[in-house]
């Protein structure tokens, strides 16, 4: 079997209208991202959060309101797939409420049980993170996430050049920007929780890797063309680089999809967020691999205006 | 053909080093499976009899992360305002207090310990003021200069963090659970995990609060005699009462003998086989000491709870001297096996509290060079020490620090002006816990809660079935597709994809990793990426095949052309799993070191292994390999 076998598309030509598509999808992330904002988890906003498991099925909005007078705040409460012991059912309660936890977990439970008799309520999983302890997370992650971009902004100008590197960082960029403004638009549209926490950065960390991976594999071709063909005009070149590498790239980010699909779809209530960032995050990384960081090493090239140099191999 | 010896060898020390890693968490599949037929008394008992087997099994196992078995992770910190305020003690003035505010706030927003800013804010203040007039000490003195200063500050701050570890440690102990963790996180954090626990509640009832330094006096060594003698026959009828089997019946006569007659403590130890037999709830659990001496016996790590039980019984409570309570020695006294804690007979009174001492070291014996604890007390506390000490000549005096005896040294004679030695210690290693506990009494370290993470055991079941059909479905899904879209090549490259499993899982346990749910995501994803480097090679394969070249040519001009590729593609997501297992915690780490084992495994897999699969086909066999 064989697919894009001889592909012959004008990518480069055509990296006009992946122009507009990136724009207007950046546009539209900034824009949600601004307007709607970003939802933090506990882990960089501190709270306390809850899951709990109660032998008949209970109305989150119902739940939430008998919560409120007695936790004196609004909880956030969803519900908990997949928990599924005895096929009892189980909420997902969050409070910004300050206090011992013992305290607020009591409350929270003879909440449940006197507002639903006969519900049996029972904690089954407790996240708890303090104030200083979320600032310290947070600091944490936006350190992995710059130094992860430097790192291999680093690399790709050592192993390439400044213009690769450039492209690479700027399709990283944007991955994560688009990624970032699906989460603020589909929050509270979608059944599960967008909320951005550890897991989450992990997500992305690993949507920045893995969209260089396949940038990276385009590159390679061209900088092996550009030796290759000398006499050609280096967009001509560069078309022909994507192109060859077309059915790898197509067929490595549908292995990859096909597997984050699965943890979507089995990995539990834990990693739906988690997989469903990656979901997007192959597709965006594969789509800026051609149509982002190629034209952009193809813009500079034409900008800079010099010839085809040597590149170190 | 040629060079491949070294290939196939590398490829077979790898597979059997991942063998030998993995053994024993195969075993310890095979040991829960056979534990989970037994019934309670059966399991207890084999526990009991393979010991250091299933230790050593647990030890060696890739272990389990507190999401996929259920557990609770804690992460507590240490006071450190707190103790820089009582360091300065009544030096304090309204400046240091600012400053302290000011540092204290600045160090939750930046990444800066607090005593650093607090320092630094100091010097902003007045950069001609001198620190030291805050502190006193051994080291610090009026000329001290403030880079001294901050040099003591660290030492403390590191001390008080020993300190609350060893308070931690011993709440812990106390808890009875298998397996915990307790380890430092950076300068001023402690990050506790405990498997398998399920009553929050508890932990975070025990775990809190500042731990109580003081000296009690001890029972009397007759007195605690014959009450041991009496609750050992309390429990001896009432098993016997409540058994109505024939045989114990009659074992229960012959202890009856044998207690008439005057109890031989010896005899006991060397009967407590037998005893096990009869069903005395208290030996089970106990073993009673010698006579003349202010211990109660020893419990074995795992039936503490069971003692405890036992124990808490007001009957027997009654039993005890006046004012005497049970408490467990910090040290446990292990020869080989489990572990045995001494249980002392200590009085509920406190006699002196710790906050009377002012100093402790370690010290060595200027003769024997034996190692010694030297203790100074305040005025206060040396008036009444010296009337204690004076009163209870060739007595112990318990140093008990949070429920719990660290020490119980003999008075050899009234101590006056407050300064004591502790001598005849076992080795310099218990001269400085003891000082380290001592030290508590001046300073205590107040730990708060800043984390909490607790997964029921119900919900551990959960991800752990999660994380294998994640798993198993992604593992056929890709390699079916591989078969179908690369056909003979695909199979080897599944045939790799297997290998690179057991690559991962053979590093996690020889690394002593610990396999989380974000890990096992980190593997199901390594599946996806893993197939890419064969993909890349394949790709190239056929393109070469597509010039006319000759099967063997387009094979090796195919790993030749795309190995740059895969290597430069690798080394990134190998960097941005570095980054991530440095700043992530707990489950994040768990991902990125299974994205790295996985990257590594699946390079070797991918180009070793295939290769030597295609040049014995190809040219060893003159088989044909389609590349679909």
């Amino acid at each position: 079997m064989r697919i894009f076998e001889n592909a012959d598309f004008n990518l480069v030509g055509s990296r006009k209208s992946g122009y507009i598509l990136s724009g207007t999808l950046i546009l539209l992330s900034l824009g949600a991202i601004v307007t709607r904002g970003l939802e933090l988890g506990i882990d960089f906003r501190g709270g306390m959060e809850f899951v709990v498991e109660s032998s008949q099925v209970l109305e989150a909005t119902a739940v939430r309101a008998a919560l409120t007078s007695v936790l004196e705040a609004t909880p956030e409460v969803k519900t908990y797939s997949d928990v599924g012991a005895g096929g009892r059912d189980a909420l997902l309660i969050r409070t910004p409420s300050e206090g011992e936890t013992t305290e607020i977990q009591t409350m929270v439970v003879q909440g449940i049980s006197d507002a639903f008799p006969g519900s049996d309520p029972q904690v089954i999983k407790t996240d708890v993170v303090g104030p200083r302890f979320a600032e310290d997370l947070k600091r944490g992650s936006l350190y992995a996430v710059l130094g992860s971009l430097l790192v291999i902004f680093l690399y790709v100008m050592l192993r390439f050049e400044w213009r690769f590197g450039l492209g690479a960082v700027a399709a990283l960029f944007h991955d994560v920007l688009i990624t970032l403004g699906i989460f603020s638009l589909l929050q509270g549209l979608i059944p599960f929780s967008l909320q951005i926490d550890q897991a989450i950065i992990a997500a992305f960390l690993t949507i920045v890797g893995y969209s260089l991976n396949d940038t990276v594999v385009i590159f390679d071709r061209i900088r092996e063309y550009t030796n290759l063909f000398k006499t050609e005009p280096y967009k001509t070149v560069v078309n022909r680089s994507v192109n060859t590498t077309l059915s790898r790239t197509v067929i490595t980010s549908g292995t990859t999809l096909l597997v984050v699909t699965t943890l979507f779809i089995f990995g539990g209530e834990v990693l739906r967020g988690f997989s469903f960032a990656l979901i997007i995050g192959v597709i965006i990384g594969t789509y800026s691999s051609v149509f982002v960081a190629t034209p952009v090493v193809v813009e500079l090239h034409s900008r800079s205006g010099s010839a085809t140099r040597a590149v170190r191999r | 053909m040629q060079g491949n010896g070294f290939k196939v060898g590398a490829v077979i020390f790898f597979l059997a080093l991942s063998a030998w890693y993995l053994f024993p968490s195969l075993r310890g599949l095979s040991l829960n499976n056979r534990l989970e037929g037994m019934s309670q008394e059966e399991r207890v008992d084999y526990e009991r009899d393979n010991f250091s087997m299933i230790e050593s099994i647990k030890e060696k196992s890739l272990n389990l992360g507190l999401d996929l078995q259920g557990g609770m992770h804690i992460t507590m910190e240490v006071g450190l305002r707190q103790l820089i305020s009582e360091l300065a003690g009544e030096r304090r003035d309204e400046a240091f207090d600012e400053v302290l505010a000011a540092a204290d706030a600045r160090s939750q927003v930046e990444s800066v310990s607090l005593i650093d800013a607090f320092v630094d804010e100091f010097e902003n203040r007045d950069p001609d003021a001198s620190l030291s007039r805050y502190f006193r000490s051994e080291v610090i003195t009026r000329r001290s200069s403030n880079a001294e200063v901050t040099e003591y500050l660290r030492a403390q701050g590191t001390d008080a963090i020993e300190r609350a570890m060893q308070v931690i440690r011993n709440r812990v102990d106390r808890f009875g659970v298998t397996e915990p963790s307790i380890q430092t996180q950076g300068s001023r954090r402690i990050v506790v995990e405990l498997p398998g626990v399920d009553d929050p509640e508890r932990v975070r009832s025990l775990l809190k609060g500042t731990a109580r330094l003081g000296f009690h006096l001890m029972a009397d060594p007759g007195e605690l005699n014959s009450s041991l003698q009496r609750i050992i026959s309390y429990y001896e009828v009432d098993v016997a009462a409540s058994a109505d089997s024939v045989e114990a019946d009659e074992e229960e006569i012959n202890e009856e003998a044998e207690s008439d007659t005057s109890f031989d403590v010896s005899q006991l130890l060397a009967d407590t086989e037998d005893l096990d037999d009869v069903g005395n709830a208290l030996l089970d659990v106990l073993i009673p000491a010698g006579q003349g001496s202010v211990v109660f016996g020893q419990v074995s790590v795992q039936d503490t709870a069971a003692f405890n039980a036992l124990m808490a019984d007001p009957e027997v409570q009654a039993m005890l001297p006046r004012d005497i309570e049970l408490r467990y020695d910090a040290n446990p006294s292990s020869a080989s096996g489990p572990e045995y804690f001494p249980v002392l007979a200590v009085n509920r009174n406190m006699e002196l509290s710790g906050e009377a001492i002012t100093d402790a070291r370690v010290d060595f014996d200027p003769t024997t060079n034996q190692p010694l604890v030297d203790m100074e007390m305040n005025s206060e506390g040396a008036r009444i020490w010296s009337r204690l000490t004076g009163a209870n000549v060739d007595k112990n005096i318990a140093i008990v620090l949070d429920g719990v005896v660290y020490s119980y040294p003999t008075v050899l004679g009234q101590i006056s002006g407050g300064r004591s030695q502790i001598t005849s210690l076992a080795s310099q290693a218990e001269a400085e816990d003891i000082v380290t506990v001592l030290k508590s009494g001046a300073l205590p370290a107040p730990v708060e809660i800043v984390e909490e993470r607790t997964v029921g055991p119900s919900l551990g079941v959960v991800a752990r079935k999660a994380g294998f059909t994640s798993l198993m479905v992604g593992l056929v899904i890709v390699v079916l597709f591989m078969i179908v879209y690369y056909r003979g090549g695909g199979m080897v490259a599944d045939m790799a994809l297997i290998i690179n499993i057991i690559f991962i899982l053979g590093i996690l346990a020889g690394f002593n990793a610990t396999l989380t749910l974000p890990g096992i995501a980190g593997i199901v994803l390594t599946i996806g990426m893993a197939v890419d480097a064969n993909v890349l090679i394949f790709e190239r394969v056929r393109e070469e095949q597509g010039t006319g070249k000759t099967l063997k040519a387009s094979i090796d001009g195919g790993y030749s052309k795309a190995l740059s590729a895969i290597i430069d593609a690798n080394i990134t997501t190998f960097f941005v799993g570095i980054i991530l297992y440095s700043f992530g915690v707990g489950p994040i780490q768990g991902f990125a070191v299974t994205l790295m084992a996985g990257i590594l495994a699946s390079l070797f897999s991918a180009i070793v292994f295939t290769r030597i699969i295609f040049d014995y086909a190809v040219i060893g066999r003159r088989m044909s390999v389609g590349f679909g």
